[in-house]
């Protein structure tokens, strides 16, 4: 231990300084005492109580998780919420104003009533909306001319049918008459 | 390498701590049971601080890094052990610092490892009517034979008014002891 000599040389108040022992000094000045052997017993304590805490430093109490409980697993969870509402507002932004426009006047194209609809488009969409309208006009028109020849051609042949059928009854039975 | 360096160093190999320990003990047990037993004032305070010291001692070994000596390290431990000692049991019990004093005073006489005589009751009555920084700064100048330098660093207070505060209270011992 480090001395100092800060008090030495001086005329003390008491006596000369720091003399001999420490305990001694502090029985002369101080009247203080302790039990006999007091040292020996107290090292032998705090080396016991060291131990003690030691041991409890060492052997830390184990916490039981549910594996749903334990960190690694949270993060986990938690990541894979994140993903999932991230993916969500992906996909909602992945149709582009661009497609759900084109729809739109697909969809106005195709209805009856062409020129009140005519109105709702813009300037810049007007060559879309018309060729998309006379596109779904030439297509009903040729669709619907189609069926009628069709139609035409049934009815022809039906009527045809039946008067072979007619003209097939009549020779049969006049066949039988005669 | 000086003695403490040394300790130190053993202190800090897991495989020499116990051993460096035990030495550690040997060589501050004493001096750091005086400096607290004038703090805290009965022997059966001073042992339990003085084992709660050596335990933080023990588990911040790894911590010191050498800034002040490990003498002066330890004496601050202690001293922050015995200060929060002393505020846990005058918070309890104790409404101001005359009542402290005189607490102090019935304490100490009364403590069975009390054996002063006369002269040596008039020392203790008129340290323990100082101011509680007063105290602590002449018994750590006067008893524990310690710098200003060392001191100033364990009680965060400059070297000048340490000095200033030691001299005064010598002089008002002086003046008090020889009436």
């Amino acid at each position: 231990m480090e001395h100092t000599s800060e008090n030495n040389g001086k005329k003390n108040f008491l006596e000369g300084g720091l003399k001999g022992a420490i305990s001694k000094h502090h029985k002369k000045y101080l009247g203080t005492e302790i039990p006999e052997n007091y040292f020996a017993t107290s090292k032998l304590s705090i080396l016991d109580k060291i131990k003690s805490e030691e041991i409890k430093v060492a052997v830390p109490p184990k916490k039981q998780l549910v594996f749903w409980m334990k960190p690694s697993f949270k993060y986990m969870a938690a990541a894979s919420i994140i993903l999932l509402f991230g993916l969500t507002i992906w996909m909602q932004n992945l149709e582009t104003p661009a497609t759900i426009h084109k729809i739109t006047i697909d969809e106005v194209a195709y209805s009856n009533d062409v020129l009140l609809e005519s109105l709702l488009i813009e300037e810049s969409e007007l060559e879309t909306f018309t060729n998309a309208t006379l596109f779904q006009e030439v297509v009903v028109k040729a669709e619907l001319s189609e069926q009628k020849l069709e139609n035409l051609i049934l009815n022809t042949l039906i009527v045809e049918d039946s008067l072979l059928d007619d003209y097939i009854d009549d020779k049969f039975i006049e066949t039988i008459i005669l | 390498m000086s003695k403490d360096a040394e300790l130190v160093k053993k202190l800090k190999d897991a495989t020499l701590k116990d051993r460096a320990f035990n030495e550690l003990l040997d060589a501050y047990q004493e001096r750091l049971y005086w400096h607290i037993r004038k703090i805290v004032v009965t022997h059966e305070n001073a042992d339990d601080v003085l084992q709660n010291t050596f335990i933080r001692v023990y588990k911040n070994i790894q911590k010191f890094e050498g800034k002040s000596s490990l003498h002066t390290w330890m004496y601050r431990i202690a001293y922050n052990e015995s200060i929060r000692f002393l505020e846990q049991n005058n918070k309890k019990n104790y409404a101001n610092i005359e009542e402290v004093s005189e607490a102090h005073l019935e304490v100490l006489f009364g403590d069975e490892y009390f054996d002063g005589d006369e002269i040596q009751k008039k020392l203790q009555t008129i340290i323990a009517g100082f101011s509680e920084k007063q105290q602590r700064v002449f018994q750590m100048k006067y008893f524990d034979d310690l710098s200003f330098r060392q001191i100033s660093e364990i009680v965060e207070i400059s070297e000048s008014t340490l000095k200033s505060t030691y001299y005064t209270a010598v002089k008002i011992i002086e003046e008090k002891i020889f009436l």
